[in-house]
Order: C-alpha cells, then sequence, then structure tokens
C-alpha cells in the first residue's frame, strides 16, 4: 500500500498574484510549464528505463500488460473525455498540482529504496525538476488567482509502513508509479495546450470561442 | 427453299437443351458443397452409388476420362486451383443425374496481419486486417477489443470490409489496449493479437492541399501553404507539428525542416531555376509517430523575364528602360565604356569615332609640331 507523507509540500508558501503593469499575464509562465513537462517526459524515459531493468522482467518487458491491481491511491491520469474538455482552468490546474503532489512523494520514497548510488543520483535529479514543475504550476496558479489546494485537516496522507508487502508486490507499484507519471506528463502536455490556446490574446480568443462550440 | 431446314435444326437444339437442364437442375439433387487444400488428393464418391455402378463422370459439363475413376469413384490428385468446380456424376447408360459436388479447392488461413492507427485523436482508433496469402475461399473473420478487462465495440466501417472503428471513451489511460481477431474458413483457423497504449497509435493523416508558390522577384525563394489533416478533429487542443522537405527534380538529396507551428514556410535557398518537389508530413507534438509525406507539391523559383535580342537603332530605347528596373545580375562582367554610354548598345562604332579623333588630334599636333 503506497502512502505517503508530504507536509513539506502541502505548506508551499503561497505566491503572491502578479499584479504589475505592463505584465504580460499567465501566458508566458503556462509556455513555461508546458516546455518543463516535455522535459521531464524526455527525462522519465531514460530514468524508468534504467528503473525498470533494475526491476527486472517482467516488468522491464516491452509486452508487460498487468491487470491494474493495488497501487489505488496513485493519482489517475486518465479521464473521461468530455469531462476533460469541460474541465475549467481552476480545476484543470488543481488536478495536475494535486497529482504531481502526490507523485513527487511517492517518488521520494522510492529513492529511499533505491539500491544502487546511480539509480539514487537519477531519481533524485528527477525529484528536483518535478519540484520545478510543482512551483511552476503554483506560479500560474497564482497569476490567475487561484488558490493552490491546501488538504483537509486529519486527511494529511502520512507514510505507514503496512502490511507484510511482497517483493514482487512492491515492484508492482514501481511499475505503476512510473506507468502513472509518464502518462501524467503527457496529459499535461494537453492540459497546457489548452491552457494556452485560452490565454490568448483577446481577439484571437472570441475566434477560438466561437470555433469550440463545434467540440 | 431452305426453311423448313434451320427450323428443324432450331428444335433439335432447343429439345437438347431442354434435356440438359433437366439433368443439371433434377429436383431431388442440389450440389453438395465441397472444401479441399489445394495440393491434396481427394476422392468423390457418386453419391449412393455402389462402388461398382457404372457411372460417368463430368465437370462444369465436360466429360472427365475415365482413367480418373476408381470403381464409380472420382480420384483427383494434387489439386490445383483449375480442378474447383461443379462436378456432376451420371448413371452411364440412362443419363440420370446421381450426384452433384461443388468442389472448393482453397487454403487454410494463415495468421492474419492487424494493425490499428489512430488518426481521429482523441476521438479514436481503427484497426484494419489483412491475410499475408489467399486462401481462394471464403473467410470470415471475428475481431475482439479488450481495454484491460473491459470489452469495447468494435463498429464495422461502412465501406470497407477489413476495418472497424473503436471511440476513446477514455484518455490517458495507463491500461493497454488489447485487439485480437481470429480468422476462419472450411479448411482451418488462425488468430493473433495485438497489445499497445493509446499514446503508441497516434498518427495523423498527411497535410493537406500543400501548394507551392514562386515568390515575385526572389529568384531563391519558394512559398508553401497546407492546411492540418481534415480527419485531426482538435487541432486546438491536440496541436500538429510538421515536418517539410524539399529538393529539385534534378538531385536525390533531400532538404528537411521541422516546423513546431503554423502551416506555412518559405524556402530562401531554393536554386534559381530549378523546379522543386516538395512534401509535408504531420505529427501530433507530445505523441504518436509521423504521419506519410502528403501528396507532391511542384514548383519553380521566380525568375527574370528573358531579354530579347535587338537591332542597333533600337538598342538605346530598350536598354534605357530596363536598366532602371532590374536588379544587377549575380554575374555582372565589368562594363566596357561603350555600354556605359548607349547603355549596351554596340560599342564598336564608339571606339573607332574615338580612335578617329584621337588620331586625328594626333596627326594635328604633329603638323603642328613640324610647321
Amino acid at each position: 500500500m503506497l502512502a505517503c507523507l508530504c507536509t513539506v509540500l502541502w505548506h508551499l508558501p503561497a505566491v503572491p498574484a502578479l499584479n504589475r503593469t505592463g505584465d504580460p499575464g499567465p501566458g508566458p509562465s503556462i509556455q513555461k510549464t508546458y516546455d518543463l513537462t516535455r522535459y521531464l517526459e524526455h527525462q522519465l524515459r531514460s530514468l524508468a528505463g534504467t528503473y525498470l531493468n533494475y526491476l527486472g522482467p517482467p516488468f522491464n518487458e516491452p509486452d508487460f500488460n498487468p491487470p491494474r491491481l493495488g497501487a489505488e491511491t496513485l493519482p489517475r491520469a486518465t479521464v473521461n473525455l468530455e469531462v476533460w474538455r469541460s474541465l475549467n482552468d481552476r480545476l484543470r490546474l488543481t488536478q495536475n498540482y494535486e497529482a504531481y503532489s502526490h507523485l513527487l512523494c511517492y517518488l521520494r520514497g522510492l529513492n529511499r529504496q533505491a539500491a544502487t548510488a546511480e539509480l539514487r543520483r537519477s531519481l533524485a535529479h528527477f525529484c528536483t525538476s518535478l519540484q520545478g514543475l510543482l512551483g511552476s504550476i503554483a506560479g500560474v496558479m497564482a497569476a490567475l488567482g487561484y488558490p493552490l489546494p491546501q488538504p483537509l485537516p486529519g486527511t494529511e496522507p502520512t507514510w505507514t509502513p503496512g502490511p507484510a508487502h511482497s517483493d514482487f508486490l512492491q515492484k508492482m507499484d514501481d511499475f505503476w508509479l512510473l506507468k502513472e507519471l509518464q502518462t501524467w506528463l503527457w496529459r499535461s502536455a494537453k492540459d497546457f495546450n489548452r491552457l494556452k490556446k485560452k490565454m490568448q490574446p483577446p481577439a484571437a480568443a472570441v475566434t477560438l470561442h466561437l470555433e469550440a462550440h463545434g467540440f | 427453299m431452305a426453311v423448313p431446314v434451320p427450323w428443324a435444326c432450331c428444335a433439335v437444339l432447343a429439345a437438347a437443351a431442354a434435356v440438359v437442364y433437366a439433368q443439371r437442375h433434377s429436383p431431388h439433387e442440389t450440389p453438395h458443397v465441397q472444401y479441399e487444400r489445394l495440393g491434396s488428393d481427394v476422392t468423390l464418391p457418386c453419391g449412393t452409388a455402389n462402388w461398382d455402378a457404372a457411372v460417368t463422370w463430368r465437370v462444369n459439363g465436360t466429360d472427365l476420362a475415365p482413367d480418373l475413376l476408381n470403381g464409380s469413384q472420382l480420384v483427383l490428385r494434387g489439386l490445383e486451383l483449375g480442378h474447383s468446380g461443379l462436378y456432376a456424376c451420371f448413371h452411364r447408360d440412362s443419363w440420370h443425374l446421381r450426384h452433384q459436388v461443388l468442389l472448393n479447392v482453397g487454403l487454410p488461413p494463415r495468421e492474419p496481419v492487424l494493425s490499428c492507427r489512430s488518426n481521429t485523436y482523441p476521438k479514436g482508433f481503427y484497426c484494419s486486417w489483412h491475410l499475408p496469402t489467399p486462401t481462394y475461399i471464403p473467410n470470415t473473420f471475428n475481431v475482439t477489443v479488450l481495454h484491460g478487462s473491459k470489452i469495447m465495440v468494435c463498429e464495422k466501417d461502412p465501406a470497407l470490409k477489413n476495418r472497424c472503428h473503436i471511440r476513446y471513451m477514455h484518455l490517458f489511460s495507463t491500461v493497454k489496449y488489447k485487439v485480437s481477431i481470429s480468422v476462419s474458413n472450411a479448411l482451418g483457423h488462425n488468430a493473433t493479437a495485438i497489445t499497445f497504449d493509446e499514446f503508441t497509435i497516434v498518427k495523423p493523416d498527411p497535410p493537406e492541399n500543400v501548394v507551392a508558390r514562386p515568390v515575385p522577384s526572389n529568384p531563391r525563394r519558394l512559398e508553401v501553404t497546407w492546411q492540418t489533416p481534415s480527419t485531426w478533429p482538435d487541432p486546438e487542443s491536440f496541436p500538429l507539428k510538421f515536418f517539410l522537405r524539399y529538393r529539385p527534380l534534378i538531385l536525390d538529396q533531400w532538404q528537411h525542416v521541422e516546423l513546431s507551428d503554423g502551416t506555412a514556410h518559405t524556402i530562401t535557398d531554393a536554386y534559381a531555376g530549378k523546379e522543386y518537389i516538395i512534401q509535408v508530413a504531420a505529427k501530433d507534438n507530445e505523441i504518436g509517430t509521423w504521419s506519410d509525406w502528403s501528396v507532391a507539391a511542384h514548383a519553380t523559383p521566380w525568375t527574370e523575364e528573358p531579354r530579347h535580342l535587338t537591332t542597333e537603332a533600337q538598342a538605346p530605347e530598350t536598354t534605357a528602360s530596363t536598366t532602371s528596373s532590374l536588379a544587377p545580375p549575380p554575374t555582372t562582367k565589368i562594363c566596357d565604356p561603350g555600354e556605359l554610354g548607349s547603355g549596351g548598345g554596340p560599342s564598336a562604332p564608339f571606339f573607332i569615332s574615338v580612335l578617329v579623333t584621337l588620331a586625328l588630334a594626333a596627326a594635328a599636333a604633329a603638323s603642328s609640331l613640324l610647321i
């Protein structure tokens, strides 16, 4: 059972909303966030390859297609097509923020258990980049005036050693963590594309709005 | 004169046709359909007749040689495709039809080739299949699509019979899709399956309406425009990036440009006066693979109008009007003074007049010295 202590993340200081005159708006920071998801996705590809080889077969086989059991607390990127399309900006950003907060926490847990120094180094580097992505999303939310999601009191995730967790099941959890991370990064690229288009200058935004009715 | 003869002839022919028809379409006898494997041997019994019954076999109305018979049974060895046909055995003396067999020679199906592709992401994907070698007999296909443990419906394509379509219900799934196909015919069956992630099968259709145009007054430029494929449903949320390749027809080496957005590009390093072939491909910005290359566009960069040769008398007017509008050609040779004055007209007479003047001046000077 994956569970995590994430107090550090949940108490990130709220970034004040930018209100300077001549402010370019959230556009550049949305672009930056998009670019970060691409960078992370690229980084994850080599990291996941190395880690899955470390786990050994069948996890590193390309046809490995296990049923999704366990790992229920992992944030899932999968979403109904129409629901995804109709997400408002705040919800879209919030879902991304919450997902990466959890994923980062789990990744840090992975790092604690990793056997080789090289793996720990790669994981640590990835965690740092992922932290950067979180900060970037927080920046966009602040620029748009949305509050950062805070956990409800009493539901703060804490680390529990859990019942006797077999080696194989632990590896399955690791497998799903990496898979979910990769899928979230692909989803975020699409999320930020959608946000980018909506933040276009007003004239273009009106045209886009009219066209969007077709979908 | 000879009128009754043709009439009698027709009557005989009609009667013969009626007999043949009756024999072929005997009310109690419908052909037994039989499938046999190419290359094999088959023995066709004449219905329920005894082995030693006297029968004649025919195929598609043509008699078969008696050496193929084993008693009343027809033996065919090393079946070929040409052996397919309607076989009938008749009682030798009465020509009574005993039995008919519609023989179809074919092969059991080999493993089908199955592939799936999403050219309409995120709406859905399609799968298509075919057999690597023909079976020559009818086949039935059965496709099942599993997403994890959930069965999805694959709707048959209205036009193509070896294709079906699946609609995505959920996006960004970590669970793979498994598409299985089984094919069977009278001689055997086969099956195959493929498993893939949602993202790996994304491949747009090629860009449409690729047009290349020369740019006026620019001998090294070509302007290329295209449109996103009409099958891609949502280019706003799922933008495409493009890859352009171009070369002059006379060379084999392509040049490539990758473009992250926009549906236009200006080539600035075209060889002057050479016809170019240009193609564009598309890909989702983040996932999947490149489309096939688009239909090629052809274009030749703009070239200046060739100058026509003119007579001496006309030279000053024509050249005076052209020098002002033309940019100097890159291979401008050093002008000789004759061209400067009359702008490209023949220079010889001018030189001669200069020489004459100099000669006269020299002569005058010499004569003044002598005096």
